[in-house]
């Protein structure tokens, strides 16, 4: 009883020192709350974007989008229908073939290469296929994004380990993905996205390939480091998710984009 | 232990071996060719100062039935001249070649066992002209011809005029080859490393997805062809040392004095052994600046 009990303790200490490290706790130990008004800044606009391949038709068109610094979004909708190609330029992979797209308030068309870089250094992204190296340890992938940054060594190993062990993946620290399950590569791809405290988080499908028991393990994580102050969005297309978190959903139909807020009875949705 | 792994694992690369290989041959080229430009060099020197500061008088052969009369007519004919030149203030020494110093000479025409008493061969003076002196070559010309008859003056120029053009064109050449090197070298480095980052494209994206900088994925390709540089440059310049010094032997067996003269010096030796330094520095800089360019255009 006494050793579960400590273990509960300590499980404690580590997300609240993470909370702390990650600052949206204040030195008394409060959560800084998020504030929901209008006047919080968009991490991500735009206006009248289309997205098409070489000389082929568009595959989203006119899509208008203001995501809000600390919201919470599900992207839904068929295959094919551009969810991936709308994560892609969230995070600064593709550019639009039209329209405005601004990232942390630059116009990414406008944008060089370098900048682009110190931007993506805020957004963390969990892919479908994981997109791990497979060469190097956990340790190492999840350290990737501090050592593109220039971390000092000792910072990185400091980091990376807290947070392996915040996952429960510190025994594996040396191991290479592909001895690793499904679940376990999951979850260094997750860590890989939040080792850098990201000011936005892309899921594409991160529950697609994980056994039933472990998505809604991976969901809560989200929804923490999203009460932490960063803000989500997660592609997917599982309905049961959906419907077990109230968040809003951004649907792609017919190559634009309409929102559904959980309250919202009619089926038809708003546009945003 | 965590050791930190490069997250392009470039080491593993096959375009790796073929690099290590064209460098190692590049470099082999440049030290031999830069050996042989700097011995060239040295031997221009060398004819230079001797123009500057030597001189040749011939003493032309008495002809008469009595050989021995003819001999030692020349042989007077030589003293006078060597008097002459003794008493003029701007020369320092007049020494007249010995016998068997004229046999060496003419031995690669006629080979051994020639007696120099029984041929009409001219008589050579050598003579050392002092530091810094000018001397009016024309004026010297005239009052040894009135002391000697026999003798006439040379002061080289005229034949080592053809040597150092011939020696400047082997020079052009040389470095012809020393820039053509180089440039097939940096070639190789550029279209191996495109090879290669078309190769780790998947990694690159990552790399770029986390928010790495061009510069970033170029640091990784400068290090491992600096070290790909220095290692196959040191392997390129151990091969070329044993050739140097074997195309130098070769050299100094060919008899006349004139290739003799091709020595290297420390200077040079240091310039030849710090190529596996220059080899690197080019992998790098080409590489670096192969992965920028490749990246902006790729991505």
């Amino acid at each position: 009883m006494h050793k579960k009990h400590l273990i509960k303790e300590k499980k404690y200490f580590i997300k609240y020192y993470i909370c702390y490290k990650l600052k949206v706790l204040n030195r008394k130990g409060v959560f800084i709350l998020l504030n929901k008004d209008s006047s919080i800044p968009a991490i991500i606009e735009m206006q009248n974007v289309g997205i098409r391949y070489g000389q082929g038709p568009e595959i989203l068109s006119d899509i208008k989008l203001s995501l809000k610094k600390g919201s919470f979004h599900f992207l839904t909708g068929k295959s094919g229908a551009g969810k991936t190609s709308l994560l892609s330029m969230m995070y600064l992979a593709q550019k639009p073939s039209r329209g405005i797209v601004n990232v942390f308030g630059k116009n990414v068309n406008f944008t060089n290469r370098d900048s682009l870089s110190l931007l993506r250094r805020k957004i963390g992204v969990v892919f479908q296929d994981f997109r791990l190296l497979d060469h190097l340890s956990a340790f190492d992938n999840v350290a990737l994004p501090l050592r593109v940054c220039g971390m000092d060594e000792r910072e990185v190993r400091k980091r990376v380990k807290e947070l392996l062990q915040w996952v429960e993946l510190d025994r594996h620290m040396l191991d290479t993905p592909a001895t690793l399950s499904g679940g376990e590569k999951q979850r260094i791809a997750i860590a890989r996205a939040v080792i850098n405290r990201p000011e936005l988080l892309l899921a594409d499908e991160p529950t697609g390939n994980v056994d039933n028991d472990i998505a809604p393990k991976l969901m809560k994580l989200f929804v923490e480091l999203n009460k932490l102050g960063t803000t989500v969005v997660i592609a997917t297309h599982s309905e049961k998710l959906i419907n077990d978190f109230n968040y809003p959903r951004l649907h792609l139909q017919n190559r634009g984009l309409r929102i559904f807020y959980p309250n919202d009875v009619s089926g038809l949705g708003g546009n945003i | 232990m965590i050791n930190r792994k490069q997250e392009l694992p470039l080491k593993d690369d096959s375009s790796s071996l073929f690099l290590q290989v064209m460098i190692t041959i590049a470099v082999f080229l440049f030290a031999v060719t830069l050996a042989g430009v700097l011995s060239i060099n040295s031997m221009l020197l060398n004819w230079n100062q001797s123009i500057l500061g030597s001189l040749t008088v011939q003493i032309m052969p008495v002809n008469s039935i009595d050989k021995d009369k003819a001999r030692e007519e020349t042989l007077e004919h030589q003293n006078k001249a060597v008097r002459f030149l003794e008493s003029r203030p701007e020369i320092e020494k007049a020494v007249p070649l010995k016998d068997e110093q004229l046999e060496k000479l003419i031995r690669p025409w006629l080979g051994d066992g020639t007696n120099i008493g029984d041929l009409p061969v001219p008589r050579l003076i050598d003579v050392k002209v002092k530091k810094g002196e000018n001397i009016n070559f024309a004026e010297l010309a005239e009052k040894l011809a009135n002391a000697s008859p026999q003798a006439s003056l040379d002061n080289h120029k005229l034949w080592l005029n053809k040597l150092i053009r011939f020696a400047d064109g082997l020079k052009m050449l040389a470095m012809s080859i020393l820039l053509l090197v180089v440039t097939i070298a940096s070639g190789a480095i550029f279209y191996s490393t495109q090879t290669s980052l078309g190769l780790h494209k998947y990694i690159i994206e990552i790399l770029h997805m986390m928010g790495a900088k061009d510069t970033y994925v170029a640091q990784q390709y400068a290090k491992r062809t600096a070290y790909l540089g220095l290692t196959s440059g040191a392997a390129g310049l151990a091969l070329a040392v044993p050739a140097i010094f074997a195309i130098s032997r070769l050299a100094e067996q060919i008899e006349g004095g004139i290739i003799s003269e091709a020595t290297l010096s420390w200077g040079s030796w240091v310039l030849i052994l710090s190529l596996p330094l220059f080899s690197s520095l080019i992998a790098t800089v080409t590489a670096y600046y192969t992965v920028k360019r490749t990246l902006e255009k790729m991505m």
